[in-house]
């Protein structure tokens, strides 16, 4: 058991293990950062074409005016929900084997939320006046109208950035200390002040440990409302296919799929590179597999009622949307079926598969490209046949749009790489508090190992 | 005055020691990089106040949430569709939205409101806890009792002790 | 809150039994409120800029082969998708019962344009400054602006027109008459297909042919209730 692992080894040599990813950068970090960085770089240049051109060089027309920029942010916002809820739920669940996943899940959370809060500004027809969406008063006397749904979208994703990044942070915060400890020269300049003078006393640690429990509890109704705003974009127009109630609800459990499926994948990267197998174990997979099960298992659910409910109905511009969009994507609509719901839902449920790190890898990728699809599948159809058939029309994505796309998952990939550089990858003292509380009681003729519990 | 100790039993032996001697367990404190227990180092108060920050923080922000969106469409009233100028559903969200940013920023703010953090002036503090080593700390006066406590924990086994102002 | 309402309730009547689907009204509208002239590839592309838009639908099979036609424009509705959605307030409902865009003021996140159900609202996908290769541009209204790129725009029933008619009654102190004020499109109908006036005015032709039996109203169940009311059924419904 890695508990017992976790127990026997010394601090010291705890602390070297998990805080491997510090050591100075070699020259395959180098060459993945630069790749990385000439992406975002081509994304950029697309994008500042577009600004000094004008919106034709996207793929968007009339009717469709939204496409695949607005399939990104709400795929970054649902890939945000992963840190948040896998963190929040497992910390107050109190989950032991939470420990070693929490920090690069949160950080993911940070990553996706601030490459999906750039997606409106990008999307804009002016982007030079998006601060007009700002509340400041002004003397024209106007306010943004907060009746519309993109400033709710506004108004959660600033709330969702500044709690989730500090909710990274106070997790971070030990973790923080113990490298100041370890560092020296500048580095050390920067810990010292990020770490803001922790000692470890003990009631520090009472204080931290309550604000922990508090912080979760708080970031998980930001998270829930977050997604559901994102929801209403699209639920609260008359657009057929997109006015439905199920909307927020299938958006939330959206977002978790991805979410998990995200933290999976990076756990099995992580794992690898830094050399991390002694703490992310099989066992780690086997339960974050039984997650992803149930919540692939409720969004196979929620995609069926709504598909179910406009079969039913069959009201003619409803099913129209459906019945276009299974038409003309079908090898889409395929690949997202079986993404999302027939591969996870059939290969979670053994154990043999959940706790293979390859086969989850596989997996979780297909999940989160299914994901991806679905948001395409959910914007682009509907506009493309609204109400009057006169106007009906189509969309693909253009050069500079899926430039742009590409760069924000380098990006992500990107800002991750220079956070695992450079910040703690794993949450070393809370691993490092198993050991602690790790002890093992003969019992009768064996020796049983058990975890102490606060009450 | 802060001594440093190998592990938890060394550690344990000495705040028992002082706590024989008659120092007072408030000003008897551990220093750890993973937390322990309550109780098996030192006992410390479970209450916190902090969380109080955080609801004063949320009414703040129910406040600043209302006044947004409902004061601000008040003042400047410009008719969209059927709607109402004051409209329930979205003041509702936008006040529910800042409520949460300012509760969290009100928990984050306590927090280190009440861990007294970051220190305006040096406090004693030991590198080598990072590395598993276990800091007990008593504050008292310079003088004959900080002696005292010095030789209770050399004796209980401290690799070393210090009383500067480190952190 | 008085400068909510007014005396005015603009509304237009489209007679579909009149319409010949000539098409002079989208010349109009384009000479009169500096619509962009659009290449061929823009239009293949389906970014045209036609305020206002001839829909021919086609009925029936060889030889007995009918043409029907529908002219769509900005339904000026007074429960409008449009003006909620518009986070910046650009599109909002003037106290004329006009759906108003605010070009200056549009940031470009097409909300308004995604959620029209009628589909009439356009979006400037190309920079048009100079769509008038010369001479043209010196066919080009002052009294209204060119929108530049990233901006939304729609008809706004010549508002051009209204202002100017509503000043001048305003300084002769009087009510606009019946007729006085007429968009562009309406002035150009050879037919007479397109009526405008003043709905709150129960005397005034719109308002009378409004209460014809053949009244009805584009995609009424969406409950966006629209200022055009078109006609149709005068004994040609093999049309």
């Amino acid at each position: 058991m890695s508990e017992h692992a976790i127990a026997e080894k010394s601090a010291g040599r705890l602390n070297d293990e998990m805080l491997s990813s510090l050591r100075p950068p070699t020259w395959r970090w180098y060459g993945l950062a630069f790749f990385l960085g000439a992406v975002v770089a081509w994304g950029l240049a697309a994008f500042t074409y577009q600004v000094m051109t004008d919106l034709s060089v996207t793929g968007l027309d009339r009717p469709v005016m939204w496409g695949i920029y607005i399939a990104n942010f709400v795929f970054w916002v649902g890939l945000s929900h992963s840190g948040t809820m896998v963190s929040a739920i497992l910390r107050l669940s109190q989950a032991n084997w939470r420990r070693p996943i929490l920090r690069a899940a949160e950080a993911m959370t940070v990553f996706s939320i601030t490459v999906a809060g750039l997606f409106p500004v990008i999307h804009l027809g002016r982007n030079w006046v998006v601060y007009y969406f700002l509340p400041y008063p002004n003397q024209r006397g106007l306010w943004p109208n907060f009746r519309s749904a993109l400033l709710w979208d506004a108004t959660a994703i600033t709330t969702y950035i500044i709690g989730s990044s500090l909710f990274l942070y106070l997790g971070m915060l030990p973790d923080l200390a113990l490298v100041r400890d370890r560092t020296t020269g500048w580095k050390k300049k920067i810990f010292d002040v990020l770490a803001m003078g922790w000692r470890g006393t003990a009631r520090e640690w009472v204080v931290f440990r309550q604000a922990s429990i508090l912080m979760a509890a708080l970031i998980i109704p930001v998270a829930v409302s977050v997604h559901s705003i994102v929801a209403w974009d699209f639920a609260v127009t008359v657009v057929p296919g997109w006015h439905s109630t199920i909307f927020p609800p299938y958006f939330v459990i959206g977002a978790i799929t991805s979410g998990v499926a995200a933290v999976i994948t990076l756990m099995v990267i992580i794992r690898r590179v830094f050399h991390l197998e002694e703490y992310l174990t099989p066992l780690h997979f086997d339960n974050m597999g039984k997650l992803l099960l149930v919540i692939c298992l409720l969004w196979a659910y929620a995609y069926f009622v709504e598909v179910q409910t406009t079969w039913y109905a069959h009201q003619p511009i409803e099913w129209e949307v459906f019945s276009f969009m299974s038409g003309k994507y079908t090898p889409l609509l395929i690949l997202m079926l079986i993404g999302n719901a027939i591969l996870p839902i059939t290969a979670l449920c053994f154990k043999k598969i959940r706790r293979s790190v390859k086969a989850m890898l596989v997996i979780t990728i297909l999940v989160n490209v299914g994901m991806f699809i679905e948001r395409y599948l959910i914007i682009v159809p509907s506009l493309s046949h609204k109400n009057m058939p006169f106007i009906w029309g189509t969309y693909s994505p253009s050069w500079v749009e899926l430039s742009v796309t590409a760069a924000a998952f380098a990006g992500f990939t990107l800002m991750y790489v220079l956070f695992a550089k450079f910040f703690p990858m794993v949450a070393v003292t809370d691993v490092r508090e198993l050991g602690i509380r790790h002890a093992d009681i003969s019992l009768g003729r064996a020796k049983v190992h058990s975890i102490s519990e606060e009450e | 005055m802060l001594g440093t100790f190998k592990d938890v039993e060394t550690a344990a032996r000495a705040v028992d020691g002082l706590i024989e001697a008659g120092f007072p367990e408030e000003t008897i404190t551990s220093l750890t990089s993973a937390p322990f227990p309550d109780g098996v180092i030192v006992k410390t108060d479970q209450r916190t106040w902090f969380r109080w920050m955080s609801v004063g923080g949320g009414m703040f922000g129910a406040c600043a949430g209302f006044l947004l969106a409902a004061g601000t469409a008040y003042l400047y009233p410009v008719q969209t569709g059927d709607k109402p100028i004051i409209a329930y559903f979205p003041a509702g969200i936008i006040t529910y939205e800042l409520t949460m940013l300012f509760a969290i920023l009100g928990a984050i703010g306590g927090m280190f409101l009440e861990m007294k953090l970051p220190p305006r002036k040096g406090r004693p503090y030991d590198p080598a806890v990072a590395d598993g080593y276990i800091g007990i700390s008593v504050s008292v006066p310079a003088g004959d009792l900080r002696n005292r406590a010095e030789s209770i924990m050399k004796e209980a086994g401290a690799l070393r002790t210090t009383s500067e102002e480190m952190l | 809150m008085e400068k909510m309402t007014s005396p005015y309730k603009w509304g237009m009547v489209i007679d579909l039994d009149r319409c010949t689907g000539c098409g002079a009204c989208v010349v109009a509208c384009q000479a009169e409120n500096n619509v962009a002239i659009c290449e061929k590839k823009e239009i293949a592309e389906g970014r045209n800029m036609h305020w206002l838009r001839i829909e021919r639908f086609w009925v029936g099979e060889y030889p007995e082969v009918r043409v029907r036609f529908l002219p769509v424009l900005c339904q000026h509705c007074h429960d409008a998708p449009c003006e909620p959605v518009c986070p910046v307030y650009a599109s909002y409902h003037n106290p004329d019962g006009l759906n108003g865009q605010v070009y200056n003021r549009c940031v470009g996140t097409r909300y308004c344009g995604n959620n029209c159900p009628y589909a009439v609202r356009v979006f400037n996908f190309h920079d048009h400054e100079h769509a008038w290769p010369s001479p043209l541009e010196n066919q080009l209204s002052p009294d209204i602006t060119i929108r530049s790129r990233g901006v939304m725009e729609k008809c706004s029933f010549c508002i051009q027109r209204i202002r100017r008619a509503k000043e001048e009654a305003k300084a002769e102190g009087r009510m606009v008459k019946d007729g006085e004020v007429q968009p562009a499109c309406v002035q150009t109908c050879p037919p007479e297909a397109l009526v405008f006036g003043n709905m709150s005015d129960p005397q005034s032709r719109v308002a009378r042919l409004s209460r014809s039996p053949r009244s009805f109203r584009l995609l009424e169940h969406l409950g966006t209730h629209p200022s055009i009311n078109y006609l149709k059924g005068g004994g040609r419904e093999h049309v």
